[in-house]
């Protein structure tokens, strides 16, 4: 008996083929490896920021704005994100030399509650920097609406985290305020900009 | 209507990223310029109306806040400082609140809504101008300094007003519940008083409501040359008006047993805006100026205001009438109503009502307003600088103090031509006499001596006239010529008499009234203090500024000519002699010849002395500049210094200080959904930058203005665009393609520029 084969002839890929394809594979990858590069690098690049007389230097994300006319060091903001700006904020302020960082605690707590709407401490637990300085870490909320009288918009939930440390006769104060929906998603920013924090 | 945008021209836009991906959308929709209520290139309305400002006292009880009184004011400076009267928002016993409630016009057209409170910083009873700071949320929450930028005006030069100029007059003309309003008013006059000169009032007519007290008198350049001021007089007044606004006393009805809100009539009356000066230069620099050497008001007894002894005048010097009539010419321009003072307060309310042949008339007359002299003395109301032509008729002039006739009404006759009657006039001072019969020494204070001159001018007397000269001494008469003295002097046109204490008189304030056949024709009250030196009165002395770490030791510390930026506290000492109690003398400060302090008051100190002192202080530092103190007695300058510049010697530019330029605003659309993009960020580059540095440095110092946008994509910039300087705009959201535009150009004459630019996603 005589078997007969009815089939489509079997396209053996040659071994060029399979290198092609392994090819394109690899460059495929090695483009989306490139590009999450290039786009961490573009997230992520910073500025540094320098104040020898204050004796601070840090680097901060590129393209958030700069502001160094205030009651702080210096004060940068993310001027893209859509509603509250997310800001990391250096200032210090004098103290005395039995000030603990319980008392400076209460005072940002006193003085916040002047200007602050529903401001509130959710809560305070020791914090270690990156340059093995010993701080406080201050967690709290409050609502942010329009000072403008002519515009109109919602208030906003704002959650801040405030690293207090004491260093001779003033304290520092780190800040970082950001709407408290995309707290999560940008606090890595600030932990970065804690890495490179100098003083 | 649609207009040509001055952003019609501008793309040259470049975007940097680091990847190197140059991302740009140029879609703008431009070219829609809000429209002004009523355009006119100079006078911009809208923003008078959004600088105008609502103004509630209020009383907190319990967890309440009582409505006590209302007014208008108007904004002028960036973060918030207002001006305003301080009738209403100075407690007071007809305001006793306790709580500034600000209201701001947000929709054009509809009635202010309550959005801050305020504080008063500064404040001048008598003049009836208060300045008050925003500092609170409505809810009672601190703002953060710095956090306002609230449109405003600036001040024009109230003295340069000329006759006949049409104003526009901004007020909230109810209680709360209606939008602000416009008046068009004339300039019909001016009313001089002793306390502001020949401008103390700027007269209009009686359209202005009494609830626009207040607010603002703009020129045809759009700047504030004058407050609507009106004082409500006292409730207990039965001419008293008051609307009762809440339920005060709980009864579940609001009526007249409820505490009401006193509203005045109507105003016929401006203060210029030039009274303000020092107000908001002193609190604009954060200056506190305090007295330290221990003062008293001399002790009076308790007694009503009252007025007496009126008469007219057809002019005045320093103060003082020249002469004393009962008619006046054809033509007449000027008039003057003279009258004795006593025991008025910065809080009484007084008021001029004039009849013209039996007909009221406004226009002659002084709507009710604060008292702004001292206590007791010599006062007027009048005016001959700019004056109409007062027409001929018989006009009754009838004062009253908080709605109460308070002196009989006075008559006087405008027609026919120069009274022909004996007269004296132009009355002067002083302790000498030289060999051509004429006085040294100022005219109206001569030093403490043995006896005092008196110079006068006499015209159409002939011999045998009987006449009079009355001396007085603190208001009881010392000394009076015999009855039956007689002119024996011919027609002689000056005359010149003394009056004699060998053991020396007494300083204090003196009068001298001359009588012809028993009509008073000429007076003035003089002053006697100081030492007498060969040809001038010495007062003051030694006037020095100085510095020390207290009020103690700046007493004995060395005088010092500069100090050095940052300073908080500098000292004026300067010592005095013969000054009796009571008697009025005038301190006066500038920086930079600008007057940020001046105060007339009776004296308090002892009679002389050495090391008074005054304190200057400003918590954050004294602004840099050249600062002067003046010292001065019946408008006399008795003892100045030029000498104290601190740091550089002259006074920073403020960048915000300018409200004048293009206001900007807009709404910023999702091109695909036409919605607008709540959170945008629209920036305005400084005219130094273009929009790629910007970019690459992203520093606030570049920043002209910058604006997020409200839920429906709305924006204002709080600073107006200066015409034909180049700006760049940057434009930026999360989730949107950005947009940079360089050279950005607005004319002076353009209209508030209105911008619509739409977003695409990316």
């Amino acid at each position: 008996m005589t078997v007969v084969e009815i089939g489509e002839p079997q396209n053996e890929l040659t071994q060029r083929q399979r290198w092609s394809h392994y090819f394109v594979l690899l460059y495929a990858l090695v483009a989306v490896v490139i590009g999450i590069n290039l786009r961490d690098a573009a997230l992520n690049a910073s500025a540094v920021y320098t104040n020898v007389e204050a004796g601070i230097r840090a680097q901060y994300p590129q393209r958030w704005l700069i502001d160094t006319d205030g009651d702080y060091i210096f004060r940068v903001r993310d001027m893209t994100r859509i509603g509250f700006k997310t800001t990391i904020q250096v200032a210090t302020r004098p103290i005395a030399r039995n000030t603990t960082v319980r008392n400076l605690v209460d005072s940002l707590t006193l003085d916040r509650s002047q200007t602050l709407a529903a401001y509130g401490v959710i809560n305070t637990e020791p914090f270690m920097l990156p340059n093995e300085v010993e701080a406080t870490a201050m967690t709290y909320t409050y609502v942010q609406s329009e000072l403008n009288p002519y515009l109109q918009s919602l208030p906003t939930v704002i959650e801040g985290l405030d690293i207090l440390t004491v260093e001779g006769d003033q304290a520092i104060i780190i800040t970082f305020l950001s709407e408290v929906s995309q707290y999560e998603q940008t606090l890595p920013i600030f932990e970065r900009f804690l890495g490179t924090l100098e003083f | 209507m649609n207009k040509r945008s001055p952003f019609l021209n501008v793309f040259s836009v470049r975007w940097n990223f680091s990847v190197g991906l140059v991302v740009l959308l140029v879609l703008v929709t431009l070219g829609t310029a809000a429209e002004p209520v009523h355009s006119q290139a100079a006078l911009d309305l809208d923003r008078i109306q959004r600088a105008t400002v609502f103004v509630m006292q209020a009383r907190s009880v319990d967890d309440d806040l009582i409505i006590t009184c209302i007014g208008s004011g108007t904004l002028v400076s960036r973060d918030g400082l207002l001006l305003t009267n301080a009738h209403n928002t100075v407690p007071n016993a007809n305001c006793p609140g306790d709580v500034l409630i600000i209201g701001l016009t947000v929709f054009p057209g509809e009635p202010p809504i309550p959005r801050f409170r305020a504080e008063v910083i500064q404040a001048d009873p008598g003049l009836d101008l208060a300045l008050l700071r925003i500092t609170r949320q409505v809810d009672g929450r601190l703002l953060p300094v710095g956090s306002l930028g609230l449109p405003f005006v600036e001040l024009g030069n109230s003295d340069e007003v000329p006759l006949d100029e049409t104003l526009t007059i901004a007020g909230y003309p109810g209680i709360g519940d209606d939008p602000v309003t416009l008046v068009t008013e004339t300039v019909r006059g001016f009313t001089a008083e002793p306390s502001g000169g020949s401008k103390s009032w700027i007269k209009t007519g009686g359209s202005i409501l009494g609830t626009m007290s207040g607010g603002g008198a703009y020129d045809q350049a759009g700047r504030l040359i004058g407050i609507p001021t009106t004082a409500p007089i006292t409730r207990a007044s039965p001419e008293a008006a008051c609307l009762p606004l809440q339920d005060t006393n709980s009864d579940g009805l609001i009526d007249t047993t409820d505490s009401c809100v006193p509203i005045g009539g109507v105003i016929n009356v401006l203060r210029p805006s030039n009274f303000a000066r020092p107000l908001l230069r002193a609190a604009t620099l954060g200056l506190d100026l305090a007295i330290v050497t221990p003062t008293r008001a001399p002790a009076r007894a308790a007694a009503p205001p009252s007025f007496s002894r009126l008469f007219f005048a057809s002019s005045e010097r320093d103060g003082m009438p020249l002469d004393v009539v009962q008619r006046m010419p054809t033509g007449t321009t000027s008039v003057y109503l003279f009258f004795d003072y006593d025991n008025m307060t910065p809080e009484t309310v007084y008021e001029l009502r004039v009849t013209v042949d039996g007909i009221p008339r406004d226009v002659f007359g002084l709507s009710p307003v604060r008292w702004s002299g001292g206590t007791s003395g010599l006062w007027h109301i009048g005016g001959s600088a700019d004056q109409p032509v007062w027409p001929n008729g018989t006009y009754i002039f009838t004062l009253f103090i908080d709605g109460i006739s308070a002196a009989a009404p006075i008559v006087l006759l405008i027609g026919g031509g120069q009274d022909p009657s004996p007269q004296f006039s132009d009355i002067l001072f002083g302790n000498n006499i030289d060999a051509n019969g004429n006085l040294t020494g100022n005219g109206l204070v001569v030093g403490t001596g043995g006896i005092v001159y008196a110079k006068f001018l006499a015209r159409s007397m002939t011999n045998g006239l009987r006449w009079t000269a009355v001396w007085y001494f603190q208001g009881a008469e010392v000394f009076r010529t015999p009855p039956e003295t007689v002119w024996t002097d011919g027609v002689a046109e000056t005359k010149v008499i003394s009056v004699e204490n060998p053991g020396g008189l007494l300083p204090g304030v003196y009068r001298l009234e001359l009588y012809i056949e028993d009509r008073l024709s000429a007076t003035s009250d003089f002053t006697v203090a100081g030492a007498q030196l060969s040809s001038a009165t010495r007062i003051f002395s030694d006037l020095h500024f100085t510095t020390a770490a207290s009020d103690a030791e700046a007493r004995t510390a060395p005088p010092i000519s500069s100090y050095s930026s940052g300073v908080e506290t500098i000292y004026a000492v300067f010592d005095w002699e013969q000054i009796a109690p009571g008697t009025p003398w005038t301190m006066r400060w500038t920086v930079d010849g600008e007057s940020f302090y001046q105060q007339t008051m009776p004296w308090g100190a002892a009679e002389s002395g050495e090391n008074f002192l005054v304190r200057l202080t400003s918590p954050g530092g004294i602004s840099d500049g050249t600062y002067t103190v003046e010292l001065l007695m019946a408008g006399r300058r008795f003892d100045a210094i030029v000498a104290a510049p601190i740091g550089i010697g002259q006074l920073p530019i403020d960048r915000f200080a300018e409200a004048g330029g293009i206001p900007l605003s807009g709404q910023i659309l999702d091109a695909q959904s036409r919605s607008g993009i709540a959170g945008v960020t629209f920036v305005l580059v400084s005219e130094d930058f273009n929009a790629s540095e910007f970019t690459e440095q992203w520093d606030q110092e570049q920043v002209y203005a910058l604006a997020v946008t409200d839920r429906s994509g709305r924006f204002q910039l709080d600073r107006p665009l200066q015409p034909g300087a180049p700006y760049s705009v940057v434009i930026i959201a999360e989730g949107y393609l950005p947009i940079a535009a360089d050279g950005i150009v607005v004319a002076a004459d353009d209209d508030p520029v209105e911008l619509e630019v739409y977003l695409t996603r990316g």
